[in-house]
């Protein structure tokens, strides 16, 4: 049987070396008139999100919760898409899957833009009300503790949760700095020696890494469910009255891969066709990745009919009350929007093989996904901030529409801004493609012969 | 699920917890009326007993102060009850008049209903019935005598419905306040069950349900929407007890 | 290095048919063990049909106890076949596969076995039978399409038809080597079986698209079979520890849990009775432990948010439904047997290279696993029916008796027997995919390391 594979006619991948110019002398790398214009223009934006976050206040003030449920949407939307997005380089690994390797850097890039989010949600400590107030405490998973700790525990899972996404960018790319560091110039090669002082590529330094970045994984892995858990409890659920959900924040978190993953698509794609990287990512990658965002995307309608069906079958006034607030009452436009955005389109375009083979296809799909997902958060978010009365035992009214100000509409540019602007800094430190991860799978798979066909031998080492 | 005729009859009921004494008349009438199974000792070891309306009874405070409560639960018929869309057969379902209906024949025994009846007052028949010899001449020749393997519940009387609204069609008429008693209400003692037309709205059943002291069993948690109407107790006013 | 001596296809055909055109010595023993039990069940539910239902330890309010227990057991033990079959045929996973005909076959039986349940456990069975075959159209009245008990047979009849299609096409070509090898009836038998069976490669190619094509249209029936049982219980407002919007995915989570599991103990099983020790490999019971930590460590995550929310309304009767089933003799007892089995113990070892290569370590884990399911099914029927809503006059307790114990046996021995009369006629082990895996896994060096590897074909 062996003997019918035979090596193969000829092997056109990149070699070490061809990978590692490229890699680190990449387009994408360089601080250019157009990356600095850039950096102006997602500077400005941001700036103008400051703005807008201050002349809330001014206008609003901290008190009044109705207008700060836009605010609250913005940070779970964060929560939602970069902090999922890391999660690409955790869970294929398990499975040993090659095609991960060029994108796992660049899913752990997002990390950077946790910084954003870290800060973000420290105005929410001061948003949150207490959880007793007047001598009325509300339902929450806190039970009986003291009234801070959602503000307290929910600050120490974002605020962990970004430090291990930072930390695991730091570990994956420490053989790349250390390349450039010995092969890169300039101001690259500085930051380089800061971050990697080091690291030299011995047999015990690859393997504590590699058990670094196993255990930061599992940290990070963990800290997600943790942060999505805590966040998606006590910011949304526990502000409505009668509202028992316990799928809540596992859809909240199943969203946020959905979404994570249709970032990484996104930037997988702006890397390919601009960043000089076309010779390491391609439609392999594309394709996979297409397929679990199919899933996902399925998967948002499993968690959201879960939790309807039973909702809607118990007929109980509370319930149907609960359905009015988040699906048919005053955020239905939204609801729409995310049913159609996250799901339907979804589902009938990545269902067609064309459309996952393509570099174009899920990029357009990721696009609309990730307008659903803010759809969603806006959904969720806005409505359990403007109810009234939060202490009460069942919810009775259901507050109007609140739409978007002006200032709301500034703070999310900023928001886009910010994270754009962070996301573009850390590629100018660190290669977007891993090489290590790229030298790596190069070892790992060859082409070869098998009787007349072209095949690829994929190692799997335990 | 209501039907589409509509009917001048919606079928309910009021319940006196302050006249109840506990006494239980209403329990052995029912059992006499709809030829309901016995409840021996063995079929209260095996927790299987059939009490279409049961009083419930608490006990409350510390001796020498105990004091027992006491509350007849009977179904509720309730307007959106949780019974109703689980049964695969359609068994059980809300007719015109308000009432919820268990169609015997149809009945394959899944007991689905009975897990749904927050008020626990489905009964499941696990035997077949068996009476001795010597009531069977007691069996009520208007109802029918349920298999092993059916669900039964509370029906208001249904045979004394018909029975009732059949007269009344015949002289061209409605039924009248206080011409139907169901078994229960019939025979309580204190008057503390009144049953009747829940729209006719002078009936006593009707002045009665506004009462002040009305309540009903677990609708505003589950928005079961019953139609038996409690009256709360009337606590007693402290220091009354030394007055004699 | 490969584990198991590299096999040839003659070898291979030998080694794998031996079950199915000679019988093993101990087959007759077993098979008629089994009948035996299986028609002392037959009869004991002749006797329940009888009596009534009174033969159980149901009562009122535990309604549902030890048979709807068992028919969610069975539903979850289904779930193995699309994991093992379906997603990792998608995700080309080559370990899987010895076990994808054995798992599609203990699919089929289990959904069998869980279709019987809902008979068995009805009032009046008899009408239910009748009740559908003929359906009475004459009055005009269709099966309540509200009830999750119509949605049931709906969901689990689609999933075996599924499975049975997918059984049938992945042992076309298996049918084709069995009919060039056998004369007289059983000639004939395979020979209207399989179909006209060439092994061209046209027909190759579409034998490989209907599997890709069934694989692919199961996976939603995957998700949703066993959210659909789970919502026989989630959608009763009346019985507060059921009324979880977390049911659903918590019971399929649990479904891959247990139903792998399953397939773990089936595995060491085909090892062992018919010596197949160069198929089923300790590489395969890895792979399958490793799947299992991942699978474990989200179950136990569902389980602790469905208990945390559970306690959330802090009213009466779901704290009553909470210490009964945790604090309460002897619940208390059966739900840190259902933690140690189902989670901490089998995970904990699981943990360790040794056990997840060693065959009979992993059988006693599976087993205990699914010991576990069992009992986390049968802890979420029963305490919340014994504490339902605060009438706390009307609350009761629940004891299996005899007769369910019997019918429990009962679908154990069906389902066994079953698969040993299949594997008396038919490979357990898929021939072409032996010999496929011979081709696709190989060996690759790296340096100084040789490290197993598998054959991809070119994107």
């Amino acid at each position: 049987m062996a003997s019918r594979i035979t090596a193969a006619a000829h092997d056109d991948r990149p070699t070490f070396q061809e990978a590692a110019v490229d890699i680190v002398n990449a387009p994408s790398t360089a601080l250019s008139s157009t990356t600095a214009r850039w950096f102006l223009i997602l500077g400005a934006m941001f700036v103008l999100g400051v703005v807008g976050f201050v002349l809330k206040i001014v206008d609003a003030g901290m008190d009044d919760r109705a207008s700060w449920g836009y605010y609250v949407a913005m940070v779970s939307f964060l929560l939602s898409t970069a902090a999922g997005a890391p999660m690409l380089s955790i869970a294929p690994v398990l499975a040993k899957a090659n095609w991960i390797r060029p994108v796992m850097r660049i899913s752990q890039l997002f990390s950077a833009i946790g910084v954003l989010t870290a800060i973000m949600s420290i105005p929410l400590i001061f948003l949150l009300p207490p959880l007793v107030e007047d001598e009325v405490r509300r339902r929450s998973i806190w039970f009986g503790s003291p009234a801070y700790f959602p503000h307290m525990w929910d600050t120490i899972a974002i605020f962990g949760l970004v430090f291990i996404g930072l930390a695991l960018l730091w570990s994956s790319s420490l053989p790349d700095l250390a390349a450039i560091r010995e092969n890169g110039g300039g101001r690259r090669q500085k930051w380089a020696r800061r971050l990697a002082p080091g690291f030299i590529g011995t047999w015990g330094q690859w393997k504590a890494l590699k058990m670094r970045m196993g255990v930061l994984s599992a940290f990070y892995f963990l800290f997600l469910v943790f942060t999505h858990v805590l966040f998606a409890s006590d910011y949304i659920h526990a502000l409505v009255p009668g509202y028992k959900d316990a799928i809540f924040p596992m859809y909240h978190a199943l969203t946020s891969l959905q979404a994570g993953v249709a970032s990484v698509i996104l930037a997988t794609y702006f890397f390919w066709k601009y960043g000089g990287f076309d010779r390491y990512i391609g439609i392999n990658q594309m394709w996979n990745l297409a397929k679990l965002q199919f899933a996902l995307s399925l998967l948002w309608f499993y968690f959201f009919f879960s939790a309807w069906i039973v909702f809607w079958y118990s007929r109980t006034p509370q319930n149907e009350k609960v359905i009015e607030l988040f699906d048919h009452g005053p955020y239905m436009w939204a609801f729409l929007g995310t049913l159609f955005f996250s799901f339907i389109i979804p589902m009938w375009t990545l269902m067609w093989n064309f459309i996952r083979v393509s570099m174009r296809g899920p990029t357009i799909l990721a696009v609309v996904i990730i307008f659903g997902t803010l759809l969603d958060r806006v959904r969720l978010t806005v409505g359990p901030w403007s109810i009234e009365d939060i202490n009460e035992k069942f919810l009775t009214e259901i507050p109007e529409t609140v739409w978007p100000d002006l200032w709301d509409i500034f703070m999310f540019i900023g928001m886009f801004g910010g994270a754009a602007f962070l996301f573009l800094l850390v590629t100018r430190l660190v290669p977007a493609v891993s090489l290590w991860e790229i030298q790596q799978s190069r070892l790992i798979s060859k082409p070869a012969m098998y009787m007349r066909g072209e095949v690829e031998i994929v190692g799997k080492p335990d | 699920m209501v039907t589409q005729q509509d009917s001048p009859y919606k079928w309910g009921m009021v319940v006196d917890v302050d006249r109840c004494t506990g006494c239980q008349a209403c329990v052995l009438a029912c059992q006499v009326e709809n030829n309901i199974p016995l409840n021996t000792e063995n079929l209260y070891k095996q927790q299987r007993i059939f009490a279409w309306i049961r009083i419930e009874r608490y006990w409350e405070g510390e001796f020498p102060n105990v004091k027992a409560r006491f509350i007849p639960i009977l179904c509720q018929q309730c307007g959106n009850a949780p019974c109703e869309p689980v049964c695969p057969v359609f068994a059980t379902y809300h007719n015109n008049e308000g009432m919820n209906v268990q169609v015997y024949n149809r009945c394959v025994g899944t007991r689905y209903c009975a897990n749904g009846c927050p008020y626990h007052v489905r009964f499941f028949n696990y035997w077949e019935p068996v009476w001795p010899e010597s009531l069977r001449n007691q069996l009520n020749p208007d109802v029918t005598v349920r298999s092993r393997g059916v669900m039964e519940k509370c029906s208001f009387c249904v045979q004394r419905i018909r029975r009732a609204e059949r007269k009344a069609r015949g002289e061209d008429r409605l039924v009248l306040d206080g011409e139907i008693q169901t078994a229960c209400s019939q025979a309580c003692p204190t008057d503390a069950l009144v049953f009747g037309n829940l729209k006719d709205e002078d009936s006593r059943v009707s002045t009665m349900s506004h009462d002040t002291r009305h309540y009903k069993l677990l609708d505003e948690k589950l928005g079961t929407d019953p139609s038996v109407v409690y009256l709360a107790r009337v606590e007693e006013k402290e220091g009354a007890a030394a007055h004699g | 290095m490969r584990q198991g001596r590299q096999l040839d296809e003659i070898r291979i055909n030998k080694e794998l048919l031996n079950g199915a055109l000679e019988t093993p010595a101990w087959w007759k023993w077993a098979v008629l063990i089994l009948f035996t039990i299986v028609i002392s069940g037959f009869v004991v539910f002749g006797i329940q049909t009888n009596k009534g239902l009174g033969v159980t330890g149901l009562s009122r309010p535990v309604f549902w106890g030890a048979y709807i227990t068992t028919f969610v057991f069975w539903v979850g033990i289904s779930h193995a076949g699309i994991m093992i079959s379906a997603i990792l045929r998608l995700t080309q996973a080559e370990w899987r596969r010895p076990v994808t005909r054995a798992a599609e076959l203990l699919t089929v039986f289990s959904l069998l076995t869980a279709l019987s349940f809902p008979v068995i456990h009805a009032g009046r069975p008899w009408r239910i039978i009748y009740w559908i075959f003929p359906y009475d159209f004459a009055r005009g009245l269709w099966p309540n399409v509200r009830s999750p008990l119509v949605w049931d047979p709906a969901a689990i009849g689609t999933y075996l038809t599924g499975s049975t299609l997918f059984l049938y096409v992945a042992l076309l070509p298996d049918l084709g080597v069995l009919r060039d090898r056998t004369t007289g009836w059983k000639h004939a038998m395979y020979g209207a079986l399989s179909l006209g069976w060439r092994g061209n490669p046209r027909q190759w190619r579409l034998q490989t698209v209907a599997g890709v094509l069934l694989s692919a249209l199961m996976l939603p029936i995957f998700v949703s079979v066993h959210s659909i049982v789970s919502w026989d219980f989630a959608v009763t407002p009346g019985v507060e520890g059921w009324n979880s919007t977390i049911f659903a995915p918590y019971f399929v989570i649990g479904a891959v849990h247990s139903g792998v599991s399953a397939v773990v103990t089936m595995m060491a099983l085909m090892r062992w009775l018919w010596k197949w020790d160069n198929f089923i490999r300790p590489e395969h019971f890895d792979a399958l432990a490793r799947l299992l930590i991942v699978v474990a460590v989200a179950w136990f995550g569902f389980t602790i948010v469905e208990i945390l929310f559970s306690l959330y309304t802090l009213e009466g009767p779901e704290l009553a439904f909470r210490d009964m089933q945790i604090f309460q003799w002897p619940w208390a007892g059966l739900f840190v047997v259902f933690l140690l089995t189902g989670f901490f113990i089998p995970v904990t070892m699981w943990l360790f290279k040794g056990v997840r290569n060693s065959i009979a370590l992993m059988f006693w884990t599976s087993i205990l696993v699914n010991i576990g399911m069992w009992l986390e099914r049968f802890l979420i029927v029963v305490p919340a029916l014994a504490r339902k809503q605060p009438f706390v006059y009307t609350w009761g307790s629940y004891q299996p008796s005899i007769v369910e114990f019997a019918m429990m046996a009962w679908s154990f021995a069906f389902v066994s027997m079953n698969m040993l009369l299949f594997a008396r006629f038919f490979p357990l082990i898929p021939l072409f995919e032996s010999k496929e895996a011979m081709i696709f896994t190989t060996e690759m060096k790296i340096g100084r390391t040789t490290i197993p590897a598998v054959l991809r074909e070119q994107e």
